[in-house]
């Protein structure tokens, strides 16, 4: 491996930095398009490589998850820490944020106590003169040893000076023959001590020993464990003993004494290199002190997140913005704006598609073209239809982050949501869903601790997506007549999906976690500044493309089983769905309709749209309209002779069970645990069946 | 008198004192800059998280959170 290395120049960079130090946006500019996007093993921590050929040097670039520090105290830390020990990487480029440089440089300063091979890069140098900043990086290099490159990701600038010092690098240069060594003055005869024992030791015989010795003081659980699996744990009694006497002397828990020495000296390089002068910053500082008070705040982040998915959803569908010009009595063009909305345009493309199919293929055989035309284009189209709006809200979502508000939404959000067991950051995945529920899941990945993210997962589905929006205004248009009613069915319908999320969130951290604490929020809160459209774009992009790459496959194979269950019967293949698996299933399931008193010859339609919903919920209305042979959707649900109150419950239902397949897929592609998936699927459906079936209780003894 | 970073009002500065939090948790609000000795500056601490000023960086704490943070008023 390391002859094939210096054989073709290849040289492993490992890429780390803060959260928010700029790290995405400079790796997608060292890297371009080829990223490889993975999961670190056995976490869902994503690992991120790409590779760039720069004057022969095949550069491997490793994106490591965003720390502040290498201490291994959470899942990211561990990933982070081990990678730079396990020597896969030959160099180490480490970022820090030339606008907060007292707090950036603490982590290129814990790497230099570990290894000499670093680079220190500064992220976003463009912002310093608006800021009022100066650094001396030439200062800073020779106060550190290292070569030191102000870049700017946004602006192009710096990038060729870093890969040039990667390129000298490779080609044997080395920029500081050891560590870095603080002076840990108070600390230092404890570290000596430790490391005379560890002479002794095997299994950390890998590490630089004075590395090891300041670890195991600052308590460290990974190295702990290899001593102890080693059979070392006499080491470990010793050094818990030094810790004792440190505590004694010192009067202090060893940790925290090496973090200040550590930021003491931080301090005391920036007062050095770094000069600051006080800015004005005009117009987006009294925007971001609006957003922080404690009532102007929660409002215009409301005002913010309404206007932009009134946006999003009228660009998608058209829809309110259709019925808004209905109102109006300009029904024309409001049909013109749905028929070219995204959507409109897509679902015409896949019927054209699907119609295609089944004429060319005809003659060959039936049911292979069925298969094609039915199943693969329709559930993968029902599913691909949806892509503009997911992409919409990554966009969405990725502009709230780019621009610092985010965080503040969090803030604004964070004494409701924990009352209800979440952290303020469940503001996020909570807003995504409402557009699409696979964003949402996958926001997930925002919570600090592992408890919260799951909560997340098992909550995001109950939140109405807008695919269920469809079919909600069009059972409400059906059903009810006063377009009161027909606002207060909706509101309610997203009522109580909020209501599900919140009710899960406390539900599954008291009784599956046991956890009466809700999350704590920590969260940094950078300066608004206008979203940077490139970066938004990266964003959003990366994301969609991942869904569609890990969820295609789930999707597409569902849609086969799904057809396989409409269009396979124990005859065969049948054309009436009645004789299909599906349509026995659904004779089957039609006495759980019974209590809704939905019985007779149509219930069992009922209960086919009900199954057919499982890929999307637009598959509840197209299938109640097939079959009725293809009338419209309203007069289909017309001829179903439901009550008003049987529709609203079915509504009810339709919305909280099980999304669709695309967020069934992502769940699973977050969780890699099928049965806490089935679990949740479960959960689902009993949640959705009981309210549902309350709300028509309730609503039919009310004599409505 | 050390106080809890809660009680300290708007627009008044500190230093911190020391942290009653859990070990992972002080581990995460030390690497973020909350080591004993740093200048903090109370941005906002209405009903809501509190916002604090720590070495250049705004942060958002939780009320719970910060009231384990002790502070000396300065
Ligand atoms: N002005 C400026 N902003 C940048 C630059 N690079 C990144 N940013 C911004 O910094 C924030 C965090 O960037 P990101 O790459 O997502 O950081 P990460 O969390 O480290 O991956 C975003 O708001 C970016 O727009 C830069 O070179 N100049
Ligand atoms: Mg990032």
């Amino acid at each position: 491996m390391s002859l094939d290395k210096s054989k073709t120049h290849e040289v492993v960079v490992a890429v780390i930095g803060n959260p928010n130090v700029g790290k995405s946006t400079l790796f997608n500019v060292l890297t371009g398009e080829i990223a490889h996007v993975a999961n670190w093993p056995g976490v869902t921590v994503a690992r991120k490589e790409g590779v760039r050929d720069y004057m022969g040097v095949r550069i491997r670039f490793v994106d490591l998850p965003g720390v502040y520090g290498l201490s291994a105290s959470s899942l990211e830390e561990v990933v982070s820490r081990e990678y730079v020990v396990s020597g896969e990487p030959d160099l180490i480029v480490v970022l820090a944020d030339s606008t907060t440089p007292e707090r950036t440089l603490y982590l290129p300063i814990q790497l230099l106590e570990l290894t000499p091979n670093v680079i220190l890069v500064f992220t976003k140098v463009d912002e310093m003169s608006r800021l009022g900043i100066h650094i001396h990086f030439d200062r800073l290099e020779s106060i550190l040893g290292i070569p030191v490159i102000p870049t700017s990701a946004t602006q192009g600038l710096g990038i060729r000076d870093l890969l040039n010092k990667i390129v000298e690098f490779a080609g044997g240069r080395r920029f500081r023959g050891d560590a870095v060594k603080l002076d840990y003055s108070g600390l230092e005869p404890f570290i000596a001590e430790v490391s005379e024992i560890l002479k002794s030791s095997k299994a950390v015989s890998n590490y630089p020993i004075r590395w090891v010795a300041m670890r195991l003081l600052e308590g460290d659980l990974r190295i702990e464990e290899l001593l102890n699996s080693a059979g070392e744990s006499y080491i470990l009694r010793e050094v818990q003993r030094v810790r004792e006497a440190i505590r004694r002397s010192v009067g202090r828990d060893p940790s925290e004494l090496f973090i200040s020495t550590r930021f003491n000296y931080v301090h005391s390089i920036v007062r050095e290199v770094v000069v600051r002068v006080e800015r004005s910053r005009g117009i987006e500082a009294s925007f971001e002190k609006l957003l922080q008070r404690p009532i102007t705040g929660p409002l215009i982040s409301v005002l913010i997140l309404f206007t932009a998915l009134l946006a999003v959803f009228s660009v998608n569908t058209g829809f309110p913005l259709t019925t808004m010009l209905s109102y109006f009595g300009l029904d024309e063009l409001a049909g013109f704006i749905e028929t070219y909305s995204l959507n409109g345009l897509l679902g015409m493309m896949f019927s054209l598609l699907a119609d295609l199919v089944s004429e060319n293929l005809s003659s060959v055989n039936p049911l292979i073209t069925s298969l094609i035309a039915d199943g693969i284009v329709v559930g993968v189209g029902a599913v691909l239809s949806f892509l503009p709006l997911i992409l919409m809200m990554f966009t969405f979502l990725a502009v709230l982050e780019d621009s610092g508000i985010a965080p503040r939404l969090a803030i604004s959000f964070h004494n409701v949501l924990s009352k209800f067991g979440f952290s303020g950051r469940a503001i996020y995945p909570l807003i995504v869903s409402v557009g699409c529920n696979v964003p949402g899941v996958l926001a997930s990945r925002t919570a600090i601790e592992d408890e919260e993210r799951l909560e997340v997962i098992a909550a995001t589905p109950f939140i109405p997506c807008q695919a269920r929006l469809v079919v909600v205004m069009a059972l409400v248009t059906a059903f009810f007549k006063s377009p009161i009613a027909q606002a207060m069915a909706v509101a309610s319908i997203y009522l109580v999906g909020i209501a599900m999320f919140l009710l899960t969130g406390i539900l599954i951290r008291s009784v599956a976690f046991k956890k009466a604490e809700p999350p704590e929020l920590i969260l940094e809160v950078p300066a608004i500044h206008r979203p940077n459209l490139k970066v938004v774009w990266w964003i959003s992009w990366d994301y969609t493309k991942h869904f569609l790459k890990k969820a295609g496959i789930i999707i597409l194979s569902l849609s086969v089983i799904i057809w396989l269950m409409l269009n396979l019967g124990p005859t065969g293949f049948v054309v009436d769905a009645e004789l299909s698996y599906g349509g026995i299933l659904s004779r089957a399931i039609t006495p759980t309709l019974t209590p809704f008193d939905i019985v007779g010859e149509d219930a069992w339609k009922v209960a086919f749209a009900l199954l057919h919903g499982f890929i999307a919920k637009e598959a509840v209305l197209e299938s109640i309209a097939l079959l009725h042979g293809g009338v419209s959707v309203a007069d289909a649900l017309q001829s179903l002779g439901l009550s008003t109150t049987q529709a609203y419950s079915l509504l009810l239902f339709t919305t909280l069970y099980v999304p669709c397949l695309a967020t069934v897929a992502t769940i699973y592609q977050e969780i890699r645990n099928i049965k806490v998936v089935l679990a949740q699927i479960t959960y689902m459906i009993v949640a959705a069946y009981v309210i549902a079936l309350t709300a028509y209780l309730i609503l039919k003894a009310a004599g409505l | 008198m050390p106080q809890p970073l809660t009680s300290l009002p708007k627009g008044s500065k500190a230093k911190i004192v020391g942290i009653a939090a859990g070990r992972g948790l002080t581990y995460r609000l030390m690497q973020m800059g909350l080591t004993p000795g740093a200048e903090v500056e109370i941005v906002e601490n209405s009903s809501g998280p509190l916002l604090i000023l720590v070495r250049g960086v705004t942060v958002a704490l939780g009320r719970g959170m910060a009231g384990k943070i002790l502070a000396e008023p300065t």
